[in-house]
């Protein structure tokens, strides 16, 4: 009897809203952003390899989808700048209340992708 | 690990539909989850047309009308019926919350009714909550006093009886320990919104002479560090209190006490 009791729908019922949002997203950004300091290393390392391997790699990264994953890293790092700035402030235990966590999620959400134009500009531009 | 999908026996079925039978223009449906533990089949959801010219403001209002002139048989759990003794929490419309306090008005489109989420189903509505009761008696939420002088009254000032509003007005309905996905991945070791805010009120209590033992019982990577602030329990709770801040309290106690 007791094995025979179903267990609750959650995930698949549960609303999503900013807070949880920024959380979730807080996560696989953390995870990505591990993958791809790994691979800038991997990719530093083909310098040893000479200049033609270094070069392949360049070429894709100017390619229309190397750009696309250049913005998508760029935006990945700047969420979790922002996101993690939030952890902070609310391990100091501020910014629990249900209005201020909200703003401060939108301020995480938008704010990554001005972060994401302006760090595309800067790397463009000047270095 | 998490499990994201549903077990075999769990996945949700198309239940019945139930037809208005009043002729009533001003119609909304009701769509309610239904597990019948006498059959062997999965989970369904019925589907009932409420009138909603002759139904009160509130979600329990439309199970009561349902239950009296629709459907007998749905199964729910309600006394109060005023916001107070935390029976009636269910999910509404995707969010946890009182029934007895939930305006239908809030919730857009067809209203969707399930059991408080990650909770093994007695019937229908009713979910099992007894391990967070287990929890709850594992933190033992009561004073605890060495002095020998029981008769005497232990005075406390009206700062440190502060120190207890947004703690003591908890009901345990469970709106908040079940709307956390850290608690549905980790419920038997998680201690959950709910017990921890219990455990933080009995921490600041200032009668209380076991701060250290409790906040060191507490002290754990899973009992306590689950908590990842997604904030769904302070989104939840029916009675405007704050577990999550007080989850970071204990936090904040604890990286910064000596023990």
């Amino acid at each position: 009897m007791e094995n025979k009791s179903p267990l609750s729908p959650h995930i698949q019922i549960y609303r999503w809203h900013i807070s949880s949002l920024v959380s979730i997203s807080h996560r696989i950004t953390g995870i990505i952003n591990i993958v791809v300091i790994t691979l800038i290393c991997l990719w530093a390392s083909l310098l040893l390899l000479g200049e033609s391997k270094y070069e392949e790699i360049n070429l894709l990264l100017n390619s229309l989808v190397g750009k696309f994953i250049i913005l998508s890293i760029t935006w990945s790092f700047s969420f979790q700048l922002l996101s993690e700035i939030r952890h902070l402030i609310m391990d100091l235990g501020y910014g629990f209340e249900l209005k201020t966590t909200k703003i401060t999620g939108l301020i995480v959400i938008i704010g990554s992708i001005i972060l994401t134009v302006v760090f595309y500009l800067i790397g463009k531009n000047f270095i | 690990m998490a499990q994201i999908n549903l077990p075999e026996n769990s996945q949700v079925k198309k239940g019945k539909y139930f037809k208005d039978k009043t002729g009533s223009k001003n119609l909304r449906k009701v769509n309610i989850y239904r597990w019948d533990p006498s059959t062997e089949e999965n989970p369904r959801i019925d589907t009932y047309e409420v009138d909603m010219n002759n139904c009160p403001s509130k979600v329990l209002d439309i199970l009561n009308k349902i239950k009296n002139e629709i459907d007998p048989t749905v199964t729910y759990r309600r006394s109060c019926a005023h916001g107070v003794c935390g029976s009636c929490a269910m999910n509404m419309g995707g969010k946890n919350g009182l029934a007895c306090t939930t305006p239908h008005e809030e919730i857009d489109g067809d209203i969707d009714i399930y059991p408080l989420p990650h909770l093994k189903v007695k019937k229908d509505l009713i979910g099992d909550l007894d391990g967070l009761y287990k929890q709850y008696q594992s933190i033992e939420p009561w004073l605890k006093s060495k002095s020998d002088s029981t008769t005497k009254e232990i005075i406390q000032s009206k700062e440190d009886r502060a120190k207890l509003d947004g703690a003591y007005e908890c009901i345990m309905c469970a709106c908040c320990s079940t709307s956390c996905p850290s608690y549905w991945w980790n419920g038997d070791k998680y201690l959950g919104p709910a017990v921890l805010l219990q455990a933080y009120r009995w921490i600041v209590d200032s009668r209380d002479e076991e701060r250290q033992a409790r906040l060191k019982k507490v002290a754990d990577e899973l009992k306590l560090y689950r908590c990842h602030t997604i904030l769904n329990c302070t989104s939840a709770c029916p009675k405007g209190l704050n577990p999550a801040k007080a989850i970071a309290e204990i936090k904040k106690m604890l990286a910064t006490a000596n023990i």
